[in-house]
């Protein structure tokens, strides 16, 4: 379970965040969905320890992530991309990573096989096209099997046998009982995927329910997510 | 709990053990560095044929020898910060005070022993070269001399590294190091005082002095070094904790 509690994100005089809320919960995949710029990756990036709010709390099962025991067992996490060192090839990547959760060499080669990056594995980084690069990130969020994932923009760059591949990977996660929460102004490659969605607009939730309480009387969610965050919208939480 | 903290302990050692030694630029400027040292050491060695002075002969290059620790410091943390590495660290290794100074451990474990071949190969070959001409040396001295070198390379590598983490940048920390060392500290060395980090890390090395009033002793410069180093990676664990990523 992931508890986003009235967040609150100032930087100097601007207000990232003000005093968001909500949840995501286990078996589900939460689509928290927002123009450019809105505090999707803010948000996540306090959830995951890296920024600190100031004020409110972003729990996971009720703690910081930083005073979780198996941060990599827990949570697995995909931010833009690949999170990993140009000049390093994704397999010292990864087996860096896999050093750090206490799990064998040979874990490596399955995520790498999952992700479909195996023959690449001994190049560097830096070579990995912008899919390729999404696709070891997303390597190392599923390295410790976690129960939770949370993948910023995860469609970004890949192509789209990647995108319908990551689509059934994430409703099977989360028909498994985890917990999935993933950020995307990509409406329209979304709405297949959510059972929940959270829409933020310049740093306030303008709405959070089930994909159906969301869309509404629109026809789709996309046009419901222009409607709640169009320029004349009004609150409709 | 001791076995599940000692776990933690081994597991980010060798996370961050891993990083470095997957990571090219540090074997570069290792054999950079190395390749430099023996050129310096010949070319001191050369000039010093006459004096026989085989540890000042050795250990000349050691100035130049700081610039590629440095470097190594640098390189190990501020790399955190190209390709977006630091999430990963980070998520990987939330505990920010711990994951710094585990980093910096790992750090010591390639540095001590690079610093010894280094100054150890430099020595032995100034003995071999002036062996006819040298006074012979007390092995304790040469020991001591070694110890210090080793010491120093290895405290100046842990002050790039405190560096790297406090600018987050390559350029910025190496332009101020350098700045420092190859400088302001030459130019306006008179004008410093002994306990600055470079001077008083000379005197861990440095055969002692024959003024005895103007300077430092082995163990002052030895004492002195470490809390300087202290204080940078103190000052640098506590902006990672309190800093955004």
């Amino acid at each position: 379970m992931l508890t986003i509690n009235n967040l609150v994100k100032r930087r100097g005089t601007q207000e990232i965040l003000s005093g968001i809320s909500f949840e995501a919960r286990p078996g589900r995949v939460t689509g928290f969905l927002g123009p450019n710029g809105a505090g999707k990756s803010s948000t996540l990036r306090i959830l995951l320890g890296l920024d600190h709010a100031t004020s409110g709390s972003a729990l996971i099962h009720g703690k910081p992530f930083a005073e979780l025991q198996h941060p990599l067992r827990t949570v697995g996490a995909a931010l833009d991309g690949s999170g990993a060192h140009p000049m390093r090839t994704g397999r010292a990547h990864l087996r860096w990573i896999a050093c750090a959760a206490g799990l064998p060499r040979s874990r490596v080669e399955e995520v790498l096989d999952v992700v479909g990056l195996t023959k690449a594995a001994g190049t560097r980084v830096k070579q990995y096209s912008l899919g390729m690069g999404r696709r070891l990130g997303i390597a190392a969020a599923l390295l410790a099997d976690p129960e939770l994932l949370v993948l910023d923009e995860p469609v970004n760059g890949l192509d789209p046998e990647g995108i319908r591949w990551i689509r059934t990977f994430l409703r099977q996660r989360a028909e498994a009982g985890n917990t999935v929460l993933l950020s995307s102004h990509l409406m329209g490659e979304l709405a297949e995927t959510v059972d929940d969605v959270v829409i933020i607009k310049q740093g306030r939730i303008v709405a959070d329910g089930t994909l159906e309480e969301v869309t509404g009387s629109h026809s789709t969610l996309e046009q419901a997510f222009f409607a709640l965050t169009s320029e004349h919208a009004g609150d409709l939480r | 709990m001791n076995i599940q903290a000692g776990r933690k302990f081994t597991r980010i050692l060798g996370a961050e053990w891993g990083k470095l030694v997957t990571l090219p630029a540090v074997w570069l400027i290792l054999a950079g560095t190395f390749v430099a040292q023996w050129v310096l050491t010949a070319a001191y060695t050369s000039v010093a044929l006459q004096e026989g002075a085989i540890l000042s002969a050795g250990l000349a290059s050691m100035r130049y020898l700081q610039a590629g620790f440095m470097m190594l410091g640098v390189t190990a943390t501020a790399s955190e910060y190209t390709g977006g590495q630091i999430r990963t660290t980070l998520t990987a290794l939330p505990w920010r005070g711990l994951q710094l100074s585990v980093k910096h451990l790992a750090l010591v474990m390639i540095a001590v022993p690079a610093a010894f071949l280094m100054a150890a190969s430099g020595v032995l070959y100034a003995s071999l070269m002036l062996r006819d001409t040298a006074v012979g040396l007390e092995p304790d001295l040469i020991a001591a001399s070694l110890a210090g070198a080793t010491g120093y390379l290895t405290f100046t590598a842990l002050l790039g590294a405190a560096a790297g983490a406090i600018w987050r940048r390559t350029t910025p920390a190496l332009v101020i190091l350098l700045g420092y060392y190859f400088i302001v500290s030459p130019l306006a060395g008179a004008y410093l005082p002994d306990y600055l980090p470079d001077t008083a890390g000379y005197y861990m090395y440095a055969p002692p002095s024959a003024d005895p009033h103007n300077a430092l002793t082995r163990m002052q410069g030895t004492g002195i070094s470490i809390l300087w180093t202290l204080l940078f990676i103190t000052a640098a664990i506590l902006l990672y904790r309190k800093r955004d990523a």
